[in-house]
């Protein structure tokens, strides 16, 4: 069947010998599947020539080599570079040992290398003014915050709900540090299965997140991780009691390697 | 030729005349509420006449209660001024432009006031008296855009139609023929509905900040739910393990008989990655994550701890989780030597201390107890001093433990209330 011609319009148009408008370049929204397309193109150009710092290492590079380091040299070289990444590791001390400030020492050097750490947190006791003064970079820092417990049974409940996320975290292999802090919390930690630091050694091997447990004693280290002993040698106060006397210091002794030979002694500055 | 339709009272809501506008044809420009341009190309064979299309949009404006101005004309200038200027329906016709504008004020030019000020010092008060002015004089006063001015009395075109962006619905609606129970189903036909979304979306350039879904149950009711991940996402598989996981989480009182998606979109945003930095994390990767998280997410107790500007002790906030890219150029460096931190007790622990010529020398707590070796303080401090004037007076003490080594903790007594509390432990 033949098409059916469409009658003209003569009056929409201009009508002859009348002058002509300046033609209307007609200004549509900007078709973006062209521009999409070519981001599309771009990307997968730059996926196959691996520009990214992600990618798999050089030819001989085993990027396990680099550890995380703590900052802190005389540590460092304790520990042999820093707290390796696919392993499990621990900084364990009785109070005021300077467990906490080596952590954030930690999360402080990593998070201005421009990675992304992660702190559990199942008794809440990050104090973010202490860590930013450390130097971290709260952008950076995920935080994960327990709910507020006392008693042992809720701690514990607590713990295994920490425990499961601290897998997911290793998981994800978006942190470079992943830190769970048990420190004040030894009787509840005891209840937890022992397979637990099983599962998470096996979860984090083969991975870039150094997996780190802060807890009063000795809690799991795999067989590559650096168990760091953390032994208290006294705060040092500027004067007697009174308004002018301030806290100046805390001395520590830390200890690492096979049957804890290494040691180095550390001054955490209170001022 | 172009349509003109301005409504001289205030319209009932903004867009009611693109509205009606957008009835006609969808060649439409509309700069501010009022007045609208309509492209009328292609119209003439709906319309035999140009009064007749004419009649229809002032009927159309007539029967939402709105009393619209309308002009027909062969350029956008004449068609936007004659339909402010003159009542009723007028229509132009081709070379008539001057002549159609040259009675109408001044003012509806709509020029900039500073312009407009200077033509009426010059004693100009119609748009044919501007018309009327030499280009080349025009010139040497006011710059280029005296010939501007002069094109636009005389109704010649000098700018472009810009066409409305049509508003665009990113949504899906998936009727299943029978109700589907659990979770292994539902991801089937999550992906098959997503596929299609994320690809419109990613056509147009787009990534969508949020997803709003609704699940119509077997019993009537509607689970409705809206996510929005820390960053826009374009990957279905992303939105469809968000939406799972959040299901998870919130699970449906029935099983689902209809399924209905929703893209919030918003335009994808290009980075570019340095050499030099570590890779940052995929957005994608990073939303699953905290979507698994939901437990701590949803109560509010995971994400970045951020410092507010204020003296209140340990005051902080906690901020979603989204880390930005690397700022460029040298990026600060740790503060010299480790420090001391503290361990905060949330609550702080209700302390019974014992005083010694206003120094603590013994403090009983909960989870510890022991003589003070060491004190260095007091300090006043508060934050809100309008509220609580200096009311805190902060010690760090040294207390002896079993061990024989000492253990900081802070201290602090509310003088308000006269107790004593352990802030924490440094460490």
């Amino acid at each position: 069947m033949s098409a059916v011609p469409l009658p003209a319009e003569p009056w929409t148009q201009l009508p002859p010998g009348a002058a002509p408008q300046p033609s209307a370049v007609e200004v549509e929204t900007v078709d973006r599947a062209d521009v999409g397309e070519r981001k599309r193109v771009l990307e997968a150009l730059l996926k196959e020539r691996r520009l990214q710092a992600d990618a798999p290492p050089l030819r001989g590079e085993d990027y396990r080599l680099r550890p995380l380091a703590t900052g802190m040299a005389a540590l460092d070289e304790v520990l042999a570079g820093g707290f390796p990444r696919g392993e499990q590791s621990e900084i364990h001390g009785p109070a005021s040992s300077g467990r906490t400030g080596v952590l954030l020492s930690l999360l402080a050097h990593t998070t201005l290398a421009g990675a992304l750490a992660a702190l559990v947190d199942p008794l809440d006791r990050l104090d973010p003014g202490s860590a930013a003064a450390a130097g971290v970079d709260l952008e950076r820092l995920l935080w994960l915050r327990g709910p507020r417990t006392s008693g042992e049974e809720p701690q514990a409940k607590a713990l295994v709900a920490a425990t499961a996320a601290v897998a997911t975290l290793v998981g994800s292999g978006l942190f470079d540090v992943v830190a769970l802090d048990l420190a004040g919390a030894d009787g509840a930690r005891r209840r937890l299965p022992s397979t637990t630091w099983l599962r998470l050694q096996r979860l984090v091997e083969d991975t870039k997140t150094a997996l780190v447990i802060v807890a009063d004693g000795h809690v799991a280290c795999s067989p590559g991780g650096r168990a760091l002993a953390l032994e208290p040698l006294g705060l040092r106060f500027s004067g007697p009691p009174g308004p002018a006397c301030l806290l100046k210091s805390l001395a520590a002794r830390a200890r690492a390697g096979r049957n804890g030979l290494r040691t180095a002694e550390l001054a955490l500055a209170a001022v | 030729m172009f349509g003109g339709l301005h409504a001289p009272r205030p319209l009932p809501e903004p867009g009611a005349l693109l509205a009606i506008a957008r009835s006609f044809t969808p060649r439409v420009e509309a700069r501010s509420p009022t007045p609208v341009l309509l492209d009328l190309s292609g119209l003439g064979r709906l319309w035999p006449t140009p009064h007749e299309l004419g009649r229809a949009l002032v009927a159309a404006a007539a029967a939402k209660a709105i009393e619209a101005q309308a002009a027909l004309a062969f350029s956008r200038g004449a068609a936007l001024v004659v339909a402010r200027g003159c009542p009723g329906l007028t229509v132009v016709p081709a070379g008539g432009e001057a002549k159609a504008l040259a009675p109408l004020p001044l003012a509806l030019l709509e020029l900039p006031e500073e312009q407009q000020q200077l033509l009426v010092r010059w004693g100009l008060r119609t748009i044919g008296d501007l018309a009327r002015l030499p280009p080349a004089a025009l010139a040497a006063r006011l710059g280029p855009a005296g010939p501007r001015l002069v094109e636009l009395a005389r109704g010649e075109d000098a700018g472009v139609f810009q066409r409305a962006a049509l508003p665009e619905r990113f949504e899906t609606t998936l009727e299943l023929d029978w109700p589907v129970d659990g979770l292994e189903p539902l991801a089937f036909l999550l992906q098959r509905a997503l596929e299609p979304l994320a690809e419109a979306l990613a056509v147009r350039g787009a990534k969508a900040k949020g997803l709003a879904f609704e699940l119509g149950l077997a019993d009537g009711s509607v689970h409705a739910r809206t996510l929005r991940p820390a960053s826009p996402t374009g990957d279905a598989r992303t939105w469809r393990t968000l939406v799972l996981l959040d299901l998870e989480a919130h699970p449906p009182r029935d099983a689902i008989a209809r399924l209905t998606l929703r893209a919030e979109p918003t335009p994808a945003r290009a980075s570019q990655f340095s050499l030099l930095d570590p890779a940052q994390p995929a957005p994608e990767k990073l939303a699953e994550t905290l979507a698994r998280l939901h437990a701590w997410t949803e109560q509010g107790r995971s994400g970045s701890p951020r410092l507010v500007d204020t003296h209140r002790p340990g005051a902080f906030a906690v901020s979603t989780f989204a880390p930005g890219p690397l700022p460029r150029g040298r990026r600060p460096s740790a503060p010299c030597g480790p420090r001391v931190a503290l361990r905060a007790y949330r609550p702080p622990r209700l302390a019974h201390v014992l005083t010694k010529a206003g120094v603590p020398s013994f403090v009983a707590a909960p989870g510890l107890r022991g003589a003070v070796t060491a004190a260095a303080g007091p300090w006043r401090v508060s934050g809100d001093w309008w509220d609580e004037s200096f009311s805190r007076e902060e010690w760090d003490i040294a207390l002896a433990t079993p061990t024989g080594a000492a253990a900081a903790f802070r201290l602090f007594r509310d003088r308000l209330r006269g107790e004593w509390f352990v802030e924490g432990e440094l460490d």
